[in-house]
């Protein structure tokens, strides 16, 4: 096939694509940039993004809404929820976590746990910024998944929910005819 | 010496690094004794070379720049998904099937709903079929833009990279407001999806396929798939017959590449794919250049078909009553699905317990894979690049 077309046609060719190609490049010079200059100026996230179950907080009595049934733990693929039932003074099982563990290592943020609970006591919240040089830090504590609760914007999506996600923001400023 | 007799000369290479192999020795170091002795020189092209998409790495024996040998070392992405699915629930292994092909999840998720959703009789609503549909194709699309990029970067053309990320990353924005997720969406669950998605992100959706189809795409062809450069570097180039690919296990674009109309959604349909009308895009020569223009024209009849997807969309639930602990019937399940690579198949053999027995995962990646010394016969360094670029294989899917 390379044989067949003339040399003449295939220089023609590269000169016209070369043209084309330049054409579009230099028309984009003229556009607004679509990248993001990470870290100093973030993206934001979309409603209902999720990176990290977290704990929800009862608002008005500042106690976890987890009863500590285990469902979550039961259902979490990797194995990456350890909880632990708390026992009261009286010797009898209290319905909260004595500890609550999550290891974001193992964790595959496949929202399952979410869907299992019946008590509305997990959330998945919208922090990605969590690398660290050790491990051992990344297996996060009950206070811990509180905290982040608190201090990021978390969804609770269940299993057929229709899922608010606000304002339509997608793709709008890049759209140009 | 001709270059037959040099290759015939390094058959013998080929027996010792499969002897290097099962004795768990390196097999370049075997292929490069052999290769000394006919003045030949044997070089590693990865694991961690920037153009072999991911650690793929090519023992490659060449005479000059011309490719005698390409072994393809793999195993280097190993995380045996199908032993730790053994002991996982099948609810779980829908979400950790995106691990498998990351640029293909939702197909993989559907592969693995439908078998089990077959072995355990589960009922699936008619709008949560039409999304996966759906899905699958957005993800088609997406996939395809990739492939796009990457391709012409193998190549040596840098900005149609820039441009498929810019419109891959609004594809993937479109993901993470239905699924949660940019890449590994886990949004499939046993009878039907994870959450319904309102009419804004239809709209928005509309939007994406107008740019697509009006300005991105004729962008692509104009920068890259009709420049003369481009396809002086492919026409020609990885060869492949009909014969060869059927042999070899081949699917999806570079079997249709090659001039076979075989694609899943129309020979085996699943899902509600026989109620949309698409065309099944094939090439003629078999070579990188017809299977970039497959996948070219596939993204067209994605965005086909996701229109007449929004446009008999029925109302209703996406997620149909599902026990929490689902009931196995013992027996054999195969279910497949065209994946942006090619066929993706699932394996599973269940005795009746809460686990799998055993589940055996056919992925496209790993047949094409070793089509690409098959490709590489009598080519230069150049040309084997663009080779394993076209075949778009996704290693986490090759060694699962």
């Amino acid at each position: 096939m390379r044989a067949a077309v003339a040399l003449w046609e295939r220089l023609w060719n590269t000169g016209k694509s070369m043209v084309v190609g330049h054409g579009i490049t230099i028309r984009e010079m003229f556009h607004k940039p679509v990248t993001v200059r990470y870290p100093e100026e973030k993206p934001p996230f979309e409603r209902g993004s999720r990176s990290v179950p977290v704990l929800k907080v009862n608002e008005e009595s500042g106690l976890l809404n987890c009863v500590s049934c285990g469902l979550c733990e039961r259902s979490c693929p990797p194995s990456c929820i350890e909880i632990v039932q708390a026992i009261g003074a009286d010797g009898h099982r209290k319905p909260w976590p004595e500890t609550f563990q999550l290891d974001l290592s193992h964790c595959m943020v496949c929202n399952l746990c979410v869907e299992a609970c019946p008590f509305d006591a997990l959330e998945m919240a919208d922090v990605v910024e969590l690398s660290s040089y050790q491990v051992q830090d990344l297996i996060f504590n009950k206070e811990q998944l509180a905290e982040l609760w608190k201090t990021s914007r978390a969804l609770r999506v269940a299993g057929g929910e229709c899922i608010d996600m606000g304002d339509d923001t997608v793709a709008a400023g890049v759209v140009r005819s | 010496m001709t270059a037959d007799q040099r290759t015939a000369g390094t058959s013998g290479a080929t027996l010792a690094a499969a002897d290097a192999v099962d004795r768990g020795d390196d097999p370049a170091r075997a292929m490069a004794e052999d290769a000394a002795e006919h003045h030949l020189m044997t070089i590693n092209m990865g694991p961690q070379h920037p153009s072999t998409h991911g650690v793929l790495r090519l023992i490659v024996t060449l005479d000059g720049e011309a490719i005698v040998k390409v072994v393809p070392d793999i195993g280097f992405l190993h995380r045996n998904f199908e032993k730790i699915v053994e002991s996982w629930s099948f609810a779980g292994i829908v979400p950790f099937s995106d691990r498998n092909d990351y640029l293909g999840a939702i197909t993989n998720e559907v592969a693995v709903c439908l078998a089990v959703e077959r072995m355990a009789e589960i009922e699936v609503p008619p709008r949560a079929i039409h999304l996966r549909v759906l899905f699958s194709e957005l993800q088609r699309i997406i996939s395809h833009i990739l492939f796009y990029g990457t391709f012409g970067l193998d190549l040596g053309a840098f900005s149609p990279f820039m441009y498929a990320f810019r419109d891959r990353e609004m594809g993937y924005a479109l993901m993470e407001k239905a699924t949660g997720a940019r890449m590994l969406y886990g949004y499939n669950r046993l009878g039907g999806l994870r959450n319904d998605l309102p009419d804004s992100w239809f709209r928005e959706l509309e939007r994406f396929l107008d740019y697509m189809e009006r300005q991105a795409w004729p962008e692509y062809m104009a920068l890259l798939i009709e420049n003369q450069i481009y396809r002086e570097r492919t026409i020609g180039v990885g060869r492949l017959t009909p014969e060869e690919a059927i042999a070899w296990g081949a699917s999806g674009p570079i079997l249709r590449a090659t001039g076979v109309a075989w694609d899943l959604r129309r020979a085996a349909p699943y899902l509600s794919y026989d109620q949309f009308e698409f065309d099944v895009p094939t090439g003629k020569n078999g070579d990188t250049y017809d299977s970039a223009m497959v996948r070219m024209l596939e993204i067209k009849e994605s965005i086909r078909i996701i229109r007449q997807v929004l446009r008999i969309l029925p109302d209703g639930p996406v997620l149909g009553r599902v026990r929490p602990n689902i009931r196995p019937r013992p027996g054999d399940y195969y279910s497949r699905v065209e994946s942006p690579r090619g066929e993706v198949g699932v394996h599973l053999t269940t005795d009746g317990g809460s686990w799998p027995y055993r589940l055996k995962w056919r992925a496209p990646s790993f047949c094409h894979l070793q089509l690409i010394p098959l490709m590489a016969r009598g080519a230069k360094v150049a040309d084997l690049i663009a080779a394993v670029g076209s075949t778009d294989v996704i290693m986490g899917e090759v060694d699962r």
